[in-house]
């Protein structure tokens, strides 16, 4: 299985399993670059803005917020669903790919699952702090309790929400930091003082013995088997909470795989986003390569136009139901006092992505990351239009109302990209950014030795390795 | 219930437990005002009920639809998920607003705290102290002992209240019969309040298409 | 009782499986090999035996999955039903989200928690580590002569012909692994 793809390039250079060691590990033992300092700072100051904003908003309340009566989340929830989408590519990049033996994820998945992991953590944020009185979110966690005990309602998919997040959340770090272990022990082998003594206590004793290997490929093969189901529930838990609801523009049960689809989409472009950028900061052009921009942006046209497809269903359905607050609700949504979100929605995700069918565009990278950050943006805005323009307008006229954000609102975005940003820039600073055991794997010259330079051209290892790899 | 002040209303973020919606017929000069009073329909299925994760909002052995304030974290899901608009929120701490107007409180009511949701109770305040009454005295409820306040209230008396399960009660005679009607009957949240449609005897020449109240 | 192991490095995996196969048909007894990446076929040749942990990943799901469904139907059911939104005592349907998400996290844990504790691997153990370089670009070969059936020049030549870079001999007391 391993050979049909053996002679496939994953990193640029050629390499020797020392040189990768070098390359990634180095980075990492030294202070920083003048770039990421700049960049820790930004992001650190958003976070703090986030931080005063959320201070202010529970210490005097919602009413902070620009909602009202009739429209109930509107930011909030938006980031929330925008969030947990962008962590969907980390375990999509290390499970699914993994499953489908692509090797090239082996350069990012490592980042990708960081992502997920910092991703999820902004989303969790979003459903406690958008409660009138957080400081009883322990009550959604069903625990014996003076009260009866009152447990919780499992029929609520708010409650789907807590375990769907809380599962993901503990899946995805153990499974990172699994995959993280052989990459510490080197790290912990290289260092020295303190620094060895703390990596030592991570690495868990790791030796490298064929025995723990073995068993590690084989938990990694498992866990894998068990995120892919997981990621593609957790969105749809996600979508559940408007699926479920009777509100008109909630209540579709196109959601989940609408929703499934849009989270990969608008999570690969994240991840392309951070990696055009770390491949520049962190100098690891050679391992990520343009062939990996090329694979991600072919996924970014494949997943935009299936989203495409999911908006032309929603509004068929809405027409076919004969519904008249279904076919209120699309006519409202594209030509009410809110079409401009819709519309940016749809330029940004369904339009811009088509470019990418072009060879020119997905080989010119400065292109590709403009286009990466407009379908972040559109994307942010598609859960911004479901969620606020669906409450706005519904069954009774008298109810409806308008929905304008505040600056406390807007502030609490910025500080959930602070959050994302200084997690992740701490990341590259302290962990190995690409997984160096994975990329030595598949690394063509690892066979020949360090001793042996590899001839020119040569690209292809000995058949009779392969045959035995293979068996 | 507390008022807000005229920058939260133009916010939309009124209290009012019952709204009063009109609806038009007719034009020009034979414009008609209909009314329509709109508050929690507390209905069998509610949906408000199914997406509370901390059963903040369930059903009463009444049939009522019961808000607990003090189980309420404040998620707001509720209120997004009722199809009539009902419910309100306390986005800030109203009865610590002014000490003076918290001496006008009802004692009877619960005063709601920030960050959680409210809603009409069907004056089930009213409700349980009649029954614990009945059940001191020995003497059973009979139909129009409990009146809810907007009942006592209205000039009109355009409001009944009562026991649907006692065939012989007002509010059940009324809901049974041909006027009777409920709103968003098809989204099958099966509301407790009944409407009764308003029969009007109007000149001949008025146009316009009629709507029921 | 303690026994003399020999510890032989070599710089790429061919090499090593080289070694490997010598070795065994030298008649010395293979412990075991460290690598930088996980090599595929030295499990049969090290004599590693197939892992349980798909058998622990299955129990743990099927623990989680019931014990979620249990719970779930026990707290809304029996312990306190309360009406919510017209719906039975038993939502099952409502159930299935919870009981799914406990089913994967189960299996989960008990897969990472399996893989942990068959392995050794806790925070601050240090692990018996061969070379340092065997995290880097170093493959180790760990063997031992059984009744030193190998004399000591032979292993020496064994080394030579396998390509090794480095060897040495350790003397292991027992309680030392
Ligand atoms: S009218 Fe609204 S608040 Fe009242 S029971 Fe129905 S859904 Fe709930």
């Amino acid at each position: 299985m391993d050979s049909d793809h053996a002679n496939e390039r994953v990193i640029d250079g050629d390499k020797s399993l020392s040189d990768v060691t070098h390359d990634i590990f180095s980075p990492l033992e030294t202070r920083g670059s003048g770039r990421w300092w700049a960049g820790f700072l930004l992001a650190v100051s958003a976070l703090l803005l986030g931080l005063v904003a959320v201070g202010y908003q529970i210490v005097t309340g919602i009413g902070t917020w620009g909602l009202n009566r009739t429209v109930g989340w509107a930011f909030d929830i938006t980031n929330f669903v925008f969030w947990v989408g962008i962590g969907h590519a980390g375990t999509l990049i290390s499970a699914v790919l993994l499953l489908f033996r692509q090797k090239w994820r082996t350069s990012i998945n490592r980042a990708a699952e960081a992502m997920t992991i910092f991703a999820v953590m902004c989303a969790g944020i979003f459903p406690l702090i958008h409660m009138g009185r957080p400081w009883l979110a322990h009550w959604v966690f069903p625990y014996p309790n003076p009260r009866g005990s009152l447990w919780v309602n499992w029929r609520s998919p708010l409650l789907w929400d807590v375990f769907a997040i809380g599962t993901y959340f503990t899946i995805s770090l153990l499974f990172w930091y699994v995959g993280l272990i052989p990459d510490l022990a080197t790290a912990r082998d290289r260092a020295k003082g303190l620094r060895r003594h703390v990596l030592r206590f991570f690495a868990l004793g790791w030796t490298g013995s064929a025995r723990t290997w073995s068993r590690y490929e084989i938990a990694c093969v498992l866990l894998a088997a068990l995120a892919t189901p997981l990621v593609v529930s957790v969105h749809s838990v996600v979508s559940a909470d408007f699926a479920t609801a009777v509100i008109p523009g909630w209540h579709a049960t196109l959601f989940p795989p609408y929703f499934v689809i849009g989270a990969v989409f608008s999570g690969f472009a994240m991840v392309l986003t951070l990696m055009l950028v770390a491949r520049k900061v962190m100098h690891f052009e050679e391992y990520i390569t343009e062939r990996h921009v090329g694979a991600m942006c072919k996924i970014l046209v494949f997943t935009g136009t299936i989203v495409g497809l999911a908006y032309m269903t929603e509004i068929f359905t809405a027409w076919y139901s004969a519904s008249a607050y279904e076919q209120f609700l699309f006519k409202n949504r594209a030509m009410g006092p809110m079409a401009w979100a819709f519309w940016i929605m749809v330029s940004c995700n369904v339009i811009s992505p088509q470019l990418l069918w072009l060879r020119k565009v997905r080989t010119n990278l400065g292109l590709v990351f403009v286009l990466s950050l407009v379908i972040n943006v559109g994307m942010w805005f598609e859960r911004f239009v479901i969620i606020v323009t669906s409450l706005t307008r519904d069954f009774l006229p008298s109810a409806w109302a308008g929905y304008t954000p505040t600056s406390i609102e807007i502030a609490t975005l910025i500080g959930s990209f602070g959050l994302f940003f200084t997690a992740f820039l701490l990341f590259c600073r302290f962990v190995p950014m690409i997984a160096a055991s994975e990329i030595k794997s598949v690394l063509l010259r690892r066979r020949a030795g360090d001793d042996r330079p590899l001839a020119a051209g040569e690209t292809q290892p000995p058949a009779d390795a392969d045959a035995r790899r293979a068996a | 219930m507390p008022c807000v002040g005229k920058d939260e209303v133009r916010r939309h973020r009124e209290m009012t437990w019952m709204r009063v919606d009109r609806y038009f017929t007719g034009e020009g000069d034979d414009t008609q005002a209909v009314h329509q009073p709109m508050m929690c329909q507390h209905c069998a299925n509610a949906p408000c009920e199914t997406v509370c994760p901390v059963l903040a909002t369930v059903h009463s052995t009444d049939g009522l639809n019961q808000q607990i304030y003090n189980r309420c974290v404040g998620t707001r899901y509720c209120a997004n998920n009722c199809p009539y608009k009902t419910r309100r929120f306390n986005w800030f701490d109203y009865p610590r607003a002014d000490e003076l107007q918290n001496l006008a409180l009802n004692p009877d009511v619960t005063v709601r705290s920030r960050g959680v949701m409210e809603k009409c109770s069907m004056c089930v305040q009213r409700i349980q102290e009649a029954k614990a009454e009945a059940a001191r005295t020995g003497v059973p409820l009979v139909d129009g002992d409990i009146r809810t306040a907007c009942q006592q209230s209205c000039p009109a008396d355009a409001i009944t209240f009562g026991d649907l399960h006692d065939t012989e009660s007002a509010a059940a005679g009324l809901a049974r019969g041909p006027r009777a009607y409920s709103i968003l009957t098809e989204l099958n949240v099966d509301p407790g309040v009944t409407y009764l449609a308003d029969v009007r005897n109007r000149p001949q020449h008025a146009s316009g298409e009629r709507h029921g109240q | 009782m303690s026994r003399r192991i020999h510890v032989a490095l070599y710089t790429s995996e061919e090499k090593l499986l080289g070694a490997l196969r010598a070795s065994r048909k030298a008649g010395l007894t293979v412990l075991d090999v460290m690598s930088p990446y996980p090599i595929h076929g030295v499990d049969d040749l090290v004599g590693i035996p197939r892992s349980r942990l798909p058998a622990a990943c299955l129990a743990g799901g099927l623990l989680g999955l019931g014990l979620a469904l249990w719970f779930q139907y026990w707290t809304s059911s029996v312990d306190w039903p309360i009406d919510v939104g017209g719906k039975p005592w038993n939502s099952l349907p409502a159930f299935a989200p919870v009981a799914f998400e406990m089913t994967i996290l189960f299996a989960g844990l008990a897969t990472i928690f399996g893989l942990l504790l068959r392995s050794g691997m806790l925070p601050g153990r240090s692990g018996v580590i061969r070379d340092l370089r065997v995290t880097d670009d170093r493959f180790a070969l760990v063997v031992t002569r059984p009744d030193a059936a190998v004399t000591d020049t032979e292993l020496a030549q064994l080394w030579r012909d396998t390509g090794a870079v480095e060897h040495r001999d350790i003397v292991e007391r027992e309680g030392d692994r």
